[in-house]
């Protein structure tokens, strides 16, 4: 027995002075009230009865006082709020994994299977022995224990309470792992699984996951099958006409029966389309819209279930993307004149193209050369680093941030780095070229194109903190400008820039680690979430990074640089003044498949079911003593007034 | 016992029943669920009722309490009672609220402080000492109500045992020594290779469940920053929304010797006998040299095997040459050893793995197939598998072709190849994007009678080459045999032929027309060919009719072609009957004597060939034997080809480098040998691209794009005739080998690109591929499979379905649990009608990509990543290498919130209310003195 409360000595003290007291209160004698009594022969049987029951009379006093003393010892003993001695020596250690996924909102069971899962917990919590400790944690896309190990109640039912629902998949290897961690070097270990067992396989990039000693149980939650989801939807621009999009969505029917469903996709809150679809039994329906254009910068896909077809999951009945938005690169071209580089740039009609002149540039511009999103320098090298990104033609002054290695004579892009953007959709293996100059290379510079022998001749890199790319020849002592890879490289570079890759897509994936780009210079961004909390991320490498678990539309704050560029944040996603914003979903068959599953198995071995949790013995010996002090408070309480005791 | 007693005892039973039925009840009602909280807030403080119910008691007790006070027998007054049955409920009152468990928020500024100290491979021993002396100068820092736990992580994170009172800092074990120690193996087994990783955010996940309630929550990470698993900066948001505030430290150890392979990269594109070069990125902590050895597949590298490095400080891109002979998957395997100072040797081994494309398909149609070898043996020896053919065998079907990535059609006539199978070529070239070279020869271009063919128009180069200025013209007679068996069809071909030959002299050319039965008619005098509709005109106009007399019209011919100035002269006669021979002979052997060439053409069974025949060989021309009268017309195109054009030219040249050419890299073309000659043609304009030129600047190689494919014309030829100085220099097989590889067909079907990585926070492979069609259009709907073979050498294969996200975009993402080099690929497909009312799977395009997963990232020596751990320590109000833990256990003003049970002060007041309790009742308080007066009851 230990006291978890008041320490003993203590409690011995209190019981001192309170036994003394109340022993102190029994010596002293009552004193009797004179009452008049005009009839002898009832003073002669008060007589008589006196020294009959004296001793009768003092047994009573006494088992008063030890009526008095035992309710005491129990109040004192409460205070001490003893427990068992044995919740130190043995005992279960549990690590009560709960799903919190977004298959869990499932409202197959009322109110949902989040609630039923932890009324279980809770269950479980007030069926622990005296010795068991239990650990909560919530399971998604990450492991949050939420508490400590412990065999207090009332702090596990709290850490049970603030488990909530997430949109996200589960991890369950993850998870896994963590509680094999948290058990490790503990006796009785056990985990205990409340999910509905759509968790996959229990293997990550380490391996299968090895549960060694420790005992898993699995409590199932749900039981309807029945769920229409959305499970791919995006948009994604069309890479050389971005003016125009095309736009994915693909729904799901993962219940054994034939549902039929209306599809509405939205753009900017307005209907763009409607569809009635029937879907048979378990199948996948992709459907494509192409060629969309117009102004819509958010579309959201929502569906809905027609006729007597169910839908237990909700979570998985909205998506949402955002279109990437097109933003006006503001460009500026030093050069002393290029029709090629010109009629190149005309191409996009997304450019905002300053010309200028060496000398102007020097100038003019020298000093805001942060106002403009690229500078092309074209056979001219100002002295000092441009503080934007910059694309070098030709660079042979003293002034370039690429030094020149040596001459070539013919050379040629015998090795290309295909997979670099700016190399996207260009053939330049046959590009002829009559004279160029190969570079030195500086530490975290990407070779692009190297000339067979002669070294690389298209390199990008970081000066500065801005990406620079650097060509080295003059694209008019070659073919390259009457090809259709000038003008695709060229906006290519400028899009590398910009960040504004083809590739980008339209939203995030809930669960997986967010880098949002912002571009360079925040460290700290504030995040608005869909529910419109506000927290602060961080930024690392011109990237917010962020583990989303919420589906919806994010907007990204960045506070203001004194060299922010009017209208350049990061100027990517949908950038608009100083913020980003962006679109995250679940989109996950696993999840969206919510039948739940009658056996989980994990390293081979079959969880079994929840058992012994069901003692019923609350552990807090306290409530018990004051039951008992209450029921002897009453007991005193007659005896003394029906004088048994005095 | 009587009937009573038997009643009070069933009364009394059931009774203790009932007891105990409300006993159990009430035990589950009020203890075992606890029912529903009531909460609410006061003054800024938020308090709850956890088991409410328990109230209850306080509301039944009370009336108890004063229904026995009524029943008193006790000898107290009544305001004593009054005040007694007031305490009473009063502590009852207080027990009840006590079991209902009041709790409110209460604010604390205790502090508990996790140290997570990385203990993986990538930390030297004398960091890990370091952290553990800052544990220690911690623990005699804390204040008295502070907690300190620790937890050590490399791949996993673990707590170390520490009682809360500890005054010496726990021994800090590396995870490898605890896991031998725990499966009792001997020190010096090898060291967990495939475990080495740093995961910080695990740690910090377990971490979470050791801050007690109440206590304000405080971490501090000692490691490098080099993180292999788990995003930690996204950690750190969670840690923040924990209210975890983070501290971190940084090793400062100066960083061992340390020798690193960082990746080994081979081109995209590697093809069998083509050299390249292999990269390293080898990382070097300090200058140093290094042995390395590279081996392809089993056997050291031949270009270059073994190699001493010097390596500088830092990054270092090491290049080996190396050329791959055999088609096939190709593994290099780069170990680095003799190393003076090197800490991991695990990161001295990469391995990468490419797949090379089999040997190129060329399909060699030669008209000459005796002197085929020349070109077929030189192409073999480049690496290329040669088929050749006849022109007969030249595939008509696109089906055929589609094997072939080159075609070479050398020195074939017009005629051998049908109009199908000249289609089939260009759609060979135009829509599957097939090489195609056109060879000249003595059957090449016009004198092969390729003009105005489909194979003309696919050419750079145009066949209708103009006379230079200073050549005088060529006259020609046609004599054309009008007997009455031409009569149809046949007379008809003659004149449509006779119009073809017009067309195709140049205007200073002259042309003559007989037509002649038992006589000759000159339905055209001699005339100038630009006179072209006149001629055709009169042409028009022969009848059929009369008998075969050939010998007035031939010498009527050669009369007029006497009196003509002109460079060449020429006769073609066509005859489709027997005729008297007298003569004929001497008449040809007359006609080559004045510089004169007769061709003679048979049409038909019924002509005496041997005569006519004969009759061309003495003319010095050519003798025809047509069958099919719808011949005829390309049979006099070609006659009339060969003698205007005079266009084979029949010189000793060099050919001259006009444009650069990728494939003319490393060939020497100053020192080509001389070509014996060329056939004359003319480019076409641009984009047709000129590479080589004869001396008089016609063009000898010209190229072009045609739709997919490429389309190259060499006006002299492949072999022993015109190149037989060729065959002999050192340059001919490489010339033809490289001019092939350049414009062979680069793929076999669309190729997309994809994009392959190991994703560094989970390990997981990411593949992607981006289906975009050529017309901007993203390819929707494909059934994309993806094979992973590895890791090599192994041939381990598995197979993966590929999903679509987003339009024209296939992902895939799953967890690589293995090291090597890995080879990808991927297959799209797409339903098709299969022809018989079903639906096929047809593969549309391929995707290929490879990905190499060297040894745990924990050896890649990466630098401490300090930026990382300052933005993770900033998000959370921590800070980067804290001044000392006054720091970090300073609560900065900060207070925790935590439940505050008050049951205990109920409890406390209860004792009290109840000794108060008992003094009222041992002691009178009330008429001490005042005699009561005798009961009425007495009185009675």
């Amino acid at each position: 027995m230990i006291f978890a409360g008041l320490p003993f000595a203590t409690l011995a003290t209190i019981f001192g002075a309170a036994a003394a007291v109340m022993v102190g209160l029994y010596i002293l004698k009552l004193r009797r009230r004179v009452v008049a009594v005009p009839f002898s022969p009832l003073w002669q049987k008060i007589l008589r009865d006196k020294e009959a029951t004296s001793l009768f009379s003092k047994l009573k006093r006494l088992l008063s006082l030890l009526l008095q003393l035992a309710l005491l010892a129990l109040l004192v003993l409460a205070l001490g709020d003893p427990r068992a001695a044995a919740t130190l020596i043995k005992g279960r250690n549990v690590v009560v994994l709960v799903d919190a996924s977004a298959s869990m909102q499932a409202t197959d069971v009322s109110p949902n299977r989040l609630a039923v899962a932890k009324d279980e917990v809770k269950r479980l919590i007030r069926g622990m022995g005296g010795a068991d400790r239990m650990l909560i944690a919530q399971m998604d896309a990450a492991i949050t224990p939420m508490g400590p190990m412990s065999g207090d109640t009332s702090e596990l039912e709290r850490a049970v309470d603030s488990v909530k629902a997430t949109d996200a998949r589960a991890d369950w290897p993850r998870a896994l792992r963590f509680a094999t961690d948290t058990l490790r070097n503990v006796d009785n270990g056990e985990i205990v699984v409340v999910s509905d067992g759509n968790l996959g396989e229990a293997t990550d990039s380490s391996g299968p996951v090895h549960l060694g000693d420790v005992k898993l149980s699995y409590m199932p939650v749900g039981k309807a099958k029945d769920n229409v989801a959305i499970t791919q939807f995006s948009v994604r621009r069309y890479p050389l006409d971005k003016s125009r999009y095309e736009v994915m969505l693909e729904v799901k029917n993962t219940s054994p029966d034939p549902a039929d469903v209306e599809l509405t996709l939205l753009g900017d809150g307005m209907l763009v389309d409607l569809t009635k679809l029937r879907l048979k039994p378990g199948e996948r329906l992709p459907r494509f819209y192409p060629n969309l254009s117009g102004a819509s910068r958010t579309l959201e896909a929502k569906l809905a279930v027609v006729g007597d077809t169910k839908d237990a999951l909700p979570a998985d009945d909205h998506a949402y993307a955002l279109l990437p938005e097109r933003r006006r690169a503001k460009v500026l071209v030093v050069s002393t004149g290029d029709t090629y580089l010109e009629a190149a740039l005309l191409l996009d009609e997304y450019l905002d193209v300053t010309s200028a002149t060496p000398l102007e540039y020097a100038t003019k511009y020298a000093q805001k050369t942060n106002t403009f999103d690229t500078i092309v320098f074209d056979a001219a090298t100002p002295a000092e680093l441009p503080r934007t990104n910059a694309l070098y033609l030709d660079p042979r002054g003293p002034g370039s941030p690429f030094k020149i290695d040596k001459e070539l004579s013919e050379p040629g892009f015998d090795k290309i780095d295909r997979k670099h953007p700016i190399v996207r959709f260009t053939a330049l293996d046959q590009v002829n070229i009559a004279h160029g100059h190969s570079f030195k290379l500086e530490p975290g510079d990407k070779v692009i194109g190297a000339s067979e022998g002669g070294g690389p001749i298209l390199v990008a890199g970081t000066r500065g903190g801005h990406k620079m790319v650097a060509m080295g020849f003059d694209i008019r002592e070659s073919d390259l400008p009457l090809r259709v890879a000038w003008p695709v490289l060229l906006l290519n570079t400028i899009n590398f820039f910009t960040d504004e890759d083809a590739s980008y897509l339209s939203s995030f994936r809930t669960g997986d680690v967010w880098r949002i780009p912002v571009g360079q210079g925040p460290t700290q961004a504030t995040l608005k979430l869909p529910g419109g909390q506000e927290q602060p991320v961080p930024v690392h490498e011109g990237r917010a990074v962020f583990l989303g678990q919420r589906a919806g539309f994010y907007d990204l704050e960045l506070p203001a640089t004194p060299d922010q560029k009017p209208g350049a944040s990061g100027a990517d996603l949908g950038a608009a003044g100083n913020s980003v914003h962006f679109a995250a979903n679940l989109l996950d068959d696993t999840e969206s498949t919510i039948a739940p599953q009658e056996k989980l198995t994990v390293d081979g071995k079959e969880a079994g079911a929840v058992s012994a949790f069901h003692v019923g013995v609350r552990r807090e010996i306290w409530i018990y003593l004051l039951f008992i002090a209450i029921a002897i408070t009453a007991l005193e309480w007659i005896t003394y007034h029906r004088r048994i005791t005095v | 016992m009587n009937r009573r007693e038997i009643l009070r005892r069933v009364a009394f039973g059931a009774v203790v029943i009932a007891v105990a039925a409300a006993g159990l009840w009430a035990y589950f009602h009020y203890v075992y669920y606890a029912g529903p909280t009531i909460a609410w807030k006061r003054g800024g403080k938020d308090y709850e009722l956890l088991s409410p119910r328990n109230l209850i008691i306080a509301a039944v007790g009370a009336p108890f309490f004063v229904w026995m006070i009524g029943r008193s027998l006790a000898d107290l007054p009544w305001p004593q009672r009054i005040i007694s049955v007031i305490l009473r409920i009063g502590f009852v009152t207080l027990l009840a609220f006590g079991l209902a468990r009041l709790a409110r928020t209460a604010t604390t500024q205790k502090v508990c402080t996790v140290f997570l100290v990385d203990v993986s491979e990538s930390v030297p021993d004398a960091a890990i000492a370091d952290a553990r002396a800052e544990i220690q100068k911690a623990i005699d820092q804390r204040p008295k109500d502070g907690l300190i736990r620790v937890i050590t992580f490399s791949a996993r994170p673990r707590v170390v045992p520490m009682a809360d009172d500890a005054t010496t800092a726990p021994a800090l074990e590396r995870h490898d020594a605890i896991e031998r120690r725990e499966r009792k193996e001997k020190a010096d087994g090898k060291k967990l290779g495939a475990d080495a990783a740093t995961d910080i955010s695990s740690a910090l996940q377990l971490a979470y469940g050791l801050y007690p309630a109440g206590y304000l929550r405080r971490g501090v990470i000692f490691t490098d920053g080099v993180q292999t698993d788990g995003d930690l900066l996204a950690e750190a948001n969670r840690a923040r929304e924990f209210g975890v505030k983070l501290y971190t430290e940084t090793y400062k150890r100066p960083v061992p010797g340390e020798v690193a392979l960082r990746e080994l990269r081979v081109p995209d594109k590697v093809r069998v006998g083509e050299p390249f070069e292999l990269h390293a990125d080898i990382f070097a902590s300090r200058a140093q040299k290094a042995k390395a050895t590279l081996k392809q597949g089993e056997a050291i590298n031949g270009l270059d095997g073994v190699r001493t490095l010097d390596l500088k400080a830092g990054e270092n891109d090491v290049t080996f040459k190396s050329v791959v002979r055999v088609a096939g998957e190709v593994t290099y395997a780069l170990d680095l050893t003799d190393i003076e100072e090197d800490r991991f040797k695990e990161n001295n081994h990469y391995t990468v793995t490419a797949a090379v494309p089999g040997r190129p398909a060329v399909l060699y149609v030669e008209g000459n197939t005796r002197r085929a070898s020349y070109l077929a043996s030189a192409l073999s020896a480049q690496e290329f598998d040669v088929d050749v053919r006849e022109p007969r065998e030249l595939p008509s079907s696109l089906r055929e072709l589609e094997r072939y990535d080159f075609l070479i059609l050398s020195d074939t006539p017009a005629d051998a190849v049908s109009l199908t199978q000249q289609d089939a070529v260009e759609s060979y070239v135009r829509d599957l994007g097939g090489g195609f070279l056109f060879a000249g020869g003595e059957n090449g271009y016009g004198l092969g009678g390729w003009y105005h063919t489909t194979i003309e128009r696919i050419l750079p180069v145009r066949m209708d080459s103009e006379k230079k200025k200073d050549e005088p013209g060529v006259a020609m007679v046609l004599i054309i045999d009008r007997s009455g068996s031409m009569t149809g069809p046949k007379l008809e071909m003659a004149k449509a032929a006779a119009k073809a030959t017009a067309d195709t002299l140049e205007g200073d050319d002259m042309l003559e027309v007989i037509a002649f039965d038992t006589s000759p008619t000159k339905v055209v005098k001699m005339t100038s060919a630009k006179y072209r509709a006149r001629i055709q005109n009169d042409i028009a106009r022969i009848q059929a009719g009369g008998g075969t007399e050939i010998f007035s019209a031939l010498d009527s011919g050669y009369q007029s072609l006497s009196i003509t100035r002109a460079r060449k002269k020429h006769i073609i006669l066509l005859t489709d009957g027997e005729a008297p021979q007298g003569g004929l002979r001497e008449l040809s052997q007359q006609i080559a004597a004045e510089g004169m060439t007769l061709t003679t053409v048979g049409l038909g069974a019924d002509v005496d060939a041997n005569l006519l025949r004969n009759m061309s060989d003495l003319g010095g021309g050519r003798y025809y034997g047509v069958s099919d009268p719808s011949q005829l017309p390309r049979v006099f195109t070609k006659e009339t080809e060969l003698v205007s054009r005079s266009a084979a030219v029949e010189e000793y040249f060099q050919p001259r480098v006009v444009a650069p050419a990728d494939f003319l890299r490393g060939i020497d073309m100053g020192s080509s040998p001389f070509l014996h000659g060329y056939v004359a043609t003319k480019m076409k304009p641009a984009p047709a691209q000129e590479i080589l030129e004869s001396e008089i600047g016609e063009p000898i190689l010209a190229r072009w794009h045609v739709g997919l494919g490429w389309s190259l014309a060499w006006t002299s030829d492949v072999k022993n005739l015109w190149a037989v100085e060729w065959l002999k220099w050192p340059g001919y097989g490489q010339f033809w080998g490289q001019l092939v590889r350049e414009h062979m067909r680069q793929k076999k079907r669309q190729q997309f690109d994809m994009r392959a990585e190991i994703d560094p926070a989970t390990g997981h492979l990411k593949a992607s591929i981006d289906a975009i069609g050529g017309d901007d259009k993203f390819e929707n709907g494909l059934d994309a499979k993806f094979f992973i073979k590895g890791p090599q050498p192994s041939q381990e294969a598995k197979t993966l379905d590929m999903k679509q996200t987003a339009p024209g975009r296939y992902e895939i993402d799953f967890p690589l649990d293995r090291y090597g080099s890995f080879l990808l690929h991927a297959a799209l497909s797409k339903p098709v009608d299969d022809g018989r009312g079903g639906i096929k799977m047809a593969q549309v395009a391929e995707s290929y990509g490879h990905v190499t997963n060297p040894y745990p990232r924990e050896y890649l020596a990466l630098a401490p990543d300090a930026v990382t751990l300052a933005r993770a320590a900033e998000i959370t109000g921590g800070k980067l290498d804290p001044q000392g833990f006054k720091e970090v256990f300073d609560p900065a003003g900060q207070t925790i919130v935590y439940h505050m049970d008050l049951w205990k002060w109920f409890v406390g007041a209860a004792i009290a209310l109840y000794l108060l309790d008992l003094l009222m009742r041992r002691m009178r308080l009330f008429d001490r003195k005042k005699t009561v007066r005798p009961s009425k009851a007495a009185t009675a």
